[in-house]
């Protein structure tokens, strides 16, 4: 018998001794766990296989010599059989070029992915749920969405409370204060563009008296009989803000409270007043913005 | 030739080598010079910004800042539209970041204020309850460094050909011109003009009174950097 069998046979017993070891002998979980069988003969099958195989090879290595037809062709002494293509080997060579076409065409895995193609899909999918989950949210559900975009993007200049951090934004908790209104009697106002194309511009009133009469007529809410009500009117406010400072749509807005459409219509152009300039807010979509305008008008109530 | 070749292994690699070399680059090159291309709507720094970019590099705000969306739902919902490869296009360098222990700034000028980030440089945590940003105080007094702006808008202009004095195509139709100075003292007085429009809408009486003497603050050219991130 050949020394190499020997020593093969020999290496093939020491790696199924390890392997039984490895596992933990037989009481190591052989016992009955079809599992763990399937797995110790699957690794004796391998070793068995592997040990002749090679051997085998080795063999051939040592003991076969060349023979055959040789080809006409010669390179340097080097020759070359005239053997037929194996099966096999052929029959694979036609499957990758088939497989290859594939990959190349279809299977390639770029192809099918995209970074952005994902987060469009994200946005798409997120945006129909919004839409059919919040279609017609109201009331108290709709306030509670707009306080929670208040917390989100408006708290940084507001403040939590909405109450303008000590006067570094607007405090939203009444509609508007003695100094904005005094700015825009100065200076006009142009904010909200869209929903008020014409603008204001500075108003005739310049006597203090009657700036502060209309101050005071608009800060404590339009009360009737207040003496500010004819500085009001004269000034030309009533012509474009309603004679209780109701607004009119598409010339002024409300003066006497928040409603949706006014802070919507600030949301969407942003804002250069007397305290600073606010950002338009075009991330927020209709519905967000119909919320935030829901809950400020429900901080002032 | 190829005879030659097959008896030098050594030169038959480096041809190998370059024949490879360049098929790569045929292949990449084009593909990437396509999109390192400014996208529509991103404008070269003005000398002011440019300064005010400076400061942002020198007080190292890229430590807890990035400036880089990446294209997740949660990101772009709070950030705004995800980064594109165009937009930094006259960053040099790019201030991407490495870590958020602030928000990413990329596109803050959309949604921030000279008056906000006049408070907020002041007394973060004034504006924002718990933040842990330091204050940045002597931004308010330290003069911004208008000289190595304006030469880095010479250098950038000569060896880049970055577009100033030229019009660039804006998102909405319009076209812009950034200016750069003719000389030196052309420059401050173009930085001085944009600091007069951010100083306006600032509270800091300092600030406007060392505007009106013709300084330029350094808190003025960072927020006038700030306010150009979009």
């Amino acid at each position: 018998m050949n020394k190499l069998y020997l020593w093969g046979i020999i290496f093939t017993a020491f790696m199924l001794l390890l392997t039984y070891l490895s596992v933990g002998g037989s009481e190591g979980g052989l016992n009955g766990d079809i599992v763990n069988m399937l797995a110790v003969t699957g690794a004796i099958a391998l070793v068995v296989i592997t040990v002749f195989v090679v051997i085998k090879y080795v063999r051939q290595m040592q003991v076969d010599s060349a023979s055959g037809e040789l080809a006409q062709d010669n390179w340097d002494g080097i020759g070359e059989y005239l053997n037929e293509v194996p099966t096999g080997w052929a029959v694979m060579f036609f499957l990758l070029i088939v497989w290859g076409m594939w990959y190349f065409t279809i299977g390639y895995p770029l192809n099918a992915y995209s970074q952005i193609g994902e987060y469009n899909e994200d946005v798409a999918v997120h945006n129909a749920k919004f839409e059919t989950q919040y279609k017609d949210i109201k009331g108290e559900k709709l306030v509670e969405m707009g306080e929670s975009v208040f917390l989100a993007e408006c708290k940084v200049c507001h403040g939590i409370n909405a109450d303008g951090i000590d006067g570094k934004a607007a405090n939203l908790n009444k509609r508007i204060e003695a100094v904005a209104i005094k700015h825009a009697i100065a200076n006009g106002a142009n904010n909200m563009k869209t929903d008020f194309p014409g603008g204001m511009p500075p108003m005739m009133l310049s006597d203090p008296a009657q700036i502060d009469a209309v101050v005071g007529y608009i800060t404590s809410g339009f009360p009737e009989g207040h003496k500010g009500a004819e500085a009001f009117a004269m000034g030309g406010c009533t012509g474009c803000h309603g004679e209780k400072g109701e607004g009119m749509p598409f010339v002024g807005p409300k003066l006497n409270g928040f409603d949706v459409a006014t802070v919507a219509s600030i949301l969407k152009d942003g804002k250069k007043g007397a305290i600073g300039t606010m950002p338009k807010f075009e991330k927020l979509n209709d519905k967000q913005k119909e919320a935030v305008g829901a809950y400020i008008t429900s901080l002032s109530k | 030739m190829f005879h030659w070749l097959e008896k030098h292994p050594f030169f038959f690699a480096v041809g190998v080598f370059l024949a490879i070399s360049f098929a790569g680059l045929v292949e990449i090159l084009p593909n990437f010079a396509q999109a390192a291309r400014p996208v529509i709507g991103t404008a070269p720094y003005s000398t002011l910004e440019l300064a005010g970019r400076h400061v942002y590099i020198k007080n190292s705000c890229n430590a807890c800042h990035s400036q880089l969306v990446r294209p997740f739902k949660s990101e772009t919902d709070r950030y705004g539209h995800y980064s594109l490869s165009g937009e930094y296009a006259y960053d040099r360098p790019f201030l991407w970041g490495s870590k958020r222990t602030g928000p990413d700034l990329m596109r803050v000028g959309n949604y921030r204020t000279t008056d906000w980030h006049e408070n907020h440089m002041k007394n973060p945590a004034s504006v924002v309850p718990g933040s842990i940003m330091p204050a940045y105080r002597w931004m308010f007094t330290n003069s911004a460094d208008i000289d190595t702006a304006y030469a880095e808008q010479l250098t950038v202009a000569q060896f880049f050909s970055v577009p100033y004095n030229e019009p660039v195509p804006m998102k909405d139709g319009s076209s812009k011109v950034v200016k750069m100075g003719k000389s030196i003292a052309d420059a401050k007085a173009i930085a001085l003009e944009e600091a007069k429009v951010i100083a306006e809408d600032m509270k800091d009486q300092d600030v406007k009174d060392a505007v009106a003497r013709g300084e330029i603050p350094e808190i003025v050219a960072i927020i006038a950097y700030l306010n150009s991130l979009k």
